[in-house]
């Protein structure tokens, strides 16, 4: 177990306020939009209005006319340069700026640059383009019909399918379900949806002609990535690329592609010379950037009679939209999907995914998830549930019945993961007691005597984050570590870099608390700083829960190396040997003597004024780490639900979140991260879908459709925790940030399902919108 | 966006000048609040443009109509259309059916049915807006329908004059502005909002 530091050092456990909170709380925070430069100029995206049309002709004459006009870069003036296309992060291209034809409502089709925004603006709108349209193909299930039409015309394969993906022993997982007594079967669809962040993407691109030098300001997760694929994609050397990810309102996953606006404003600065600024609308960023899931699923749970698990069988349908521009690990088509077998030990499971194209707006990004590891626990969580009805057992039995015991782990699961560690039960049961099950199922019972509705949902879900080891992890071929430097001043101040970067997560504040914790320097004596390309060491970015494992790790590491030679500096001031000194946070000690010590801050400014002869200047380190394992945070999370039977509203009475996440660094910070990701988890499971109709408009491309919850809506949440640290992390801690996307969608819907189940009821998609209850309501002769 | 728009009215003529009326494009065109026949390909075949302003934006599309099925006997007429607006903000394309006939107190009654299919900015503003737009496009239309109707009257041993301007229908596209009724449309939604804060209710 970690030493606690003292509340003036604040290392692991202590509830610091976050540090960055002072500037965000008063308004003075850097945004990209905030940053204005000399001679900047605008640029603004004309979209596509068709899903799917021939691109006939760009008239812009008239455009160019109007005054403040400076450019216009359409398709063909980007192909001149080779770069009409661009690389995705998933093993396929994207179109920069439409050729040939359009193949999504909202591409990018031509982009205006003008002294000003409002002018671009109204630039855009004279831009005329002539289409012709094609069939639209909006159902994935049709994707690979015969007289499906073909999208893209680019790709030498003349189909829509994308790639076929398995994993597990589909002969041995068949062969228990030819035998099982019990069979459940569960198809559901995780609706698409959007990140939504609360500041949309955008970058300021900066080509000084006299230095050759390019700066990028731009909303993303991973700047150093982002350098490297500008470098092979633009063939610019990548020492004059530097990328600052300034402040960032959110991320999600939203930011981690490279959007063709970016590359555009990087087209156009180096065209014009000038600064170029982009940033997207709301409805722009809703329609074209990074959606995620849009997962059709089937799961088949083998059983005993007595409700013990055998096989897990999955197939599904994975909608892609116009390119494959999922962010995820190279080797994983589906993602982390394959964590499929959620906390339960099936002795086999089979689990396959074909993905295909349609004519929506390109991704899957991993919104606040491990790369599809929601769609896993949601499907796993669910299913659960419906061989629990089946079964005609309590599903809380039926899951304590089939979790991975404590003593088994590490855990190695018939699809191929390590689970580190983990106590399914203990997190079970202390949610148990939190919501009073028993009492509640007894209350339920008197409710559905009364002829009233109430539901009890539960999820038990393990993720597998902190991606990732690099003998299985890449992307784009850039191995997932991640890195720290660490610098301490003379004066016993340090500044301390990552190669993540954080959009709200709170790194200034938790790198700061490991720092503080590994070498006794007061919290508010370091500085975090990330996102600048010029300054940071190389790392892969802030997702997929991957900062405190993998960077995290890094800082601890790094912290170490420079503990490690503060010691050969004590024993010097000291003049003892390095065996003799001890070390309690902040100081080394003479063995059996603690009066005689040096602090940290002693031994720092030794660094620069007194060191020994052999040993070099200076007090910093850098670390580079690679993980040995993921991590496998899990939990139990309850909701109660009353529905109203006459407008078929869903009302979440209590909703309880027991979380492991190994060690925790703050504890408000987490608390805080867990609200945040249960209220997303809400918006999805009752209001969220970026729906498409028939003709691929997209039915969820504003605000006033997609809808965002607010204070209103959202419940009290109940929070409270379990510790099992992570075996392999330096400081046992596991990641958590989005845990509460991932395990709450199936315990909203479970509860809702629940609750209708007496009535027959097996299964509802998300999202559960009062009408779609009320239906079911009506159809049973409950509603009038 | 496919939806489909039924309407009804009367007028107080004869069905014999109504069908008349109804069978010319360009007559009809005139009556579509925003529309206006701008070249006859060929005597069933004609090209046009259409305004149609949503907020501060205006949707001009440019397409041709064309008479599909002119039955004289049974006075139905079938009509397909189809337009796109330039400046990318999408298309719509209609096929409409009419249908006259006479009322026991001798006036006589135009039926229409007529499928619309919608792409681009407008039908993302979903079906609640294309029906209070498609609504308020054919009060309109009825309202000059009748009006033309009637100024033809006087004036029908000289069919080749031009109707004159007069109440509510001028030779002019005028933008048909659905500004008010997004307005009206979403004056709703903020009741809804107000509604659901007092309530307090969850999703």
């Amino acid at each position: 177990m970690l030493q606690k530091t003292s509340p003036e050092i604040g290392g692991m456990g202590h509830s610091v306020k976050r540090k960055e909170d002072l500037r965000f709380i008063q308004g003075k925070g850097t945004y990209v939009d905030d940053v204005s430069l000399p001679g900047m100029v605008y640029g603004h995206m004309v979209r596509s209005p068709y899903a799917h049309a021939r691109l006939i002709g760009i008239r812009s004459e008239e455009t160019k006319k109007l005054p403040g006009v400076l450019a216009v870069i359409t398709g063909e003036d980007l192909a001149k340069a080779g770069l009409s296309w661009m690389p995705t992060l998933f093993h396929d291209k994207q179109m920069v700026l439409a050729t040939g034809k359009v193949l999504f409502q909202s591409q990018e089709v031509a982009f205006v640059v003008a002294e000003d925004r409002y002018t671009a603006a109204d630039a855009a709108e004279l831009i005329e383009v002539d289409y012709e349209d094609l069939p639209v193909l909006v159902d994935p299930h049709r994707a690979l019909d015969a007289d499906a039409p073909i999208l893209r015309e680019d790709r030498e394969e003349k189909t829509n399918h994308i790639f076929h993906w398995e994993v597990g022993d589909r002969q041995a997982t068949d062969g228990v379900f030819q035998t099982a007594p019990v069979k459940a079967e569960l198809n559901a669809f995780f609706p698409r949806c959007h990140p939504a962040p609360l500041e949309t993407c955008g970058c300021v691109a900066d080509y000084n002609p006299a230095t050759t030098k390019l700066t990028v300001w731009e909303t993303s997760q991973a700047p150093h990535a982002h350098r490297t694929l500008f470098a092979l994609v633009a063939g610019l050397p990548e020492q004059n690329i530097r990328i600052i990810a300034p402040d960032i309102g959110g991320g999600f996953g939203n930011k981690v592609p490279i959007y063709p606006g970016y590359v555009c404003a990087v087209v156009a600065s180096l065209q014009l010379g000038r600064p170029v600024k982009w940033i997207e609308s709301r409805s722009e960023n809703l329609q074209s950037t990074g959606f995620a899931r849009d997962y059709h699923m089937k799961a088949e749970i083998a059983a005993d009679r007595d409700g013990k698990v055998k096989a897990l069988r999955v197939k599904t349908l994975a909608d892609h939209g116009a390119f494959n521009a999922a962010a995820q690990p190279s080797k994983f088509p589906a993602g982390l999907f394959s964590i499929c077998t959620g906390s339960y030990d099936f002795s086999e499971a089979f689990c396959e995914v074909d993905g295909v194209y349609t004519n929506k707006a390109p991704g899957g990004i991993a919104y606040r998830c491990s790369f599809r590891v929601t769609e896993a626990a949601y499907l796993i969580e669910r299913a659960m549930d419906v061989l629990a009805q089946e079964l005609k057992m309590d599903p809380v039995e039926l899951r304590l019945k089939n979790f991975v015991p404590a003593d088994k782990f590490p855990y190695l699961c018939p699809l191929g993961w390590s689970y580190d560690s983990g106590d399914y039960k203990a997190a079970m049961e202390l949610a148990l007691e939190k919501v009073g099950y028993s009492e509640l199922r007894k209350e339920q019972e008197e409710k559905r005597r009364k002829g009233e509705l109430m539901g009890i949902g539960i999820s038990s879900f393990t993720e597998i984050v902190g991606a990732g080891p690099a003998h299985t992890f890449d992307i784009c071929g850039i191995k997932m570590f991640d890195s720290c430097e660490i610098r301490v001043h003379p004066t016993g101040k340090a500044i301390a870099r990552m190669g993540t970067k954080a959009q709200g997560q709170g790194h200034e504040t938790t790198f700061a608390q490991i720092v503080a914790q590994e070498l006794g320097i007061p919290v508010a004596d370091i500085t975090v700083e990330e996102g600048d390309t010029d300054t940071a060491p190389y790392g892969l970015g802030t997702y997929a829960s991957r900062s405190t494992p993998v960077a995290g790790a890094a800082t601890a590491m790094a912290s170490r190396k420079i503990r490690d030679k503060a010691r050969k500096l004590a024993a010097h001031l000291l003049e003892a040997s390095e065996e003799d000194l001890e070390w309690e946070p902040g100081k080394f000690f003479v063995k059996g003597a603690p009066s005689k010590f040096k602090t940290i801050q002693e031994i720092a400014f030794a660094a620069y004024t007194n060191f020994p002869a052999g040993v070099e200047a200076g007090l910093e380190a850098v670390h580079y780490y690679d993980p040995p394992n993921l991590t496998f945070p899990f939990g139990t999370y309850i909701c109660v639900v009353d529905i109203d039977k006459g407008t078929g509203e869903p009302k979440v009475r209590r909703f309880v979140a027991v979380d492991d996440c190994g060690n925790i660094i703050n504890p408000m910070i987490v608390e805080g991260q867990i609200h945040g990701g249960l209220t997303e988890g809400l918006a999805i499971a009752f209001m969220q879908e970026i729906a498409y109709d028939e003709s691929g408009n997209v039915q969820g491309g504003t605000f006033m459709d997609y809808l965002i919850p607010t204070a209103v809506e959202t419940p009290n949440w109940e929070t409270d925790k379990t510790c099992t640290p992570s075996p392999h992390h330096p400081l046992g801690a596991k990641g958590v940030g989005e845990s509460p996307n991932v395990g709450s969608p199936a315990a909203f819907v479970n509860a809702v399902v629940d609750a209708l189940s007496h009535l027959g009821v097996k299964h509802i998609d998300m999202p559960i919108a009062p009408w779609k209850i009320w239906k079911i309501l009506k159809e049973k002769g409950i509603s009038e | 966006m496919a939806i489909r728009i039924e309407k009804t009215f009367q007028v107080q003529e004869p069905l014999e000048s109504v069908w008349k009326f109804l069978s010319d494009p360009k007559k009809v065109a005139n009556c579509v609040p925003g529309a206006q026949i701008t070249e006859a390909v060929d005597d069933r075949t004609y090209k046009g443009v259409i305004k149609v302003q949503v907020g501060p934006s205006v949707t001009d599309y440019k397409g041709q109509v064309h008479i599909e099925r002119l039955d004289d006997e049974n006075h139905e007429i079938e009509i397909v259309g189809k337009g796109q607006d330039v400046r990318g903000k999408g298309s719509a394309s209609m096929k409409m059916t009419g249908k006259v006939r006479s009322l026991p107190d001798g006036s006589t009654e135009v039926a229409s049915v007529s499928e619309v299919n919608v792409v681009g900015l407008l039908a993302q503003l979903g079906a609640r807006m294309i029906n209070e737009v498609s609504n308020k496009m054919f009060e309109e239309f009825t309202k000059n329908f009748k009006a033309r109707l009637q100024q033809e009257r006087p004036q029908q041993s000289t069919p080749q004059m031009p109707p004159s301007t007069g109440s509510g229908a001028t030779d002019e596209p005028r933008p048909i502005k659905a500004l008010p009724l997004v307005l009206s449309v979403m004056g709703e939604s903020i009741v809804r909002f107000f509604r659901r804060i007092f309530k307090g209710s969850s999703s």
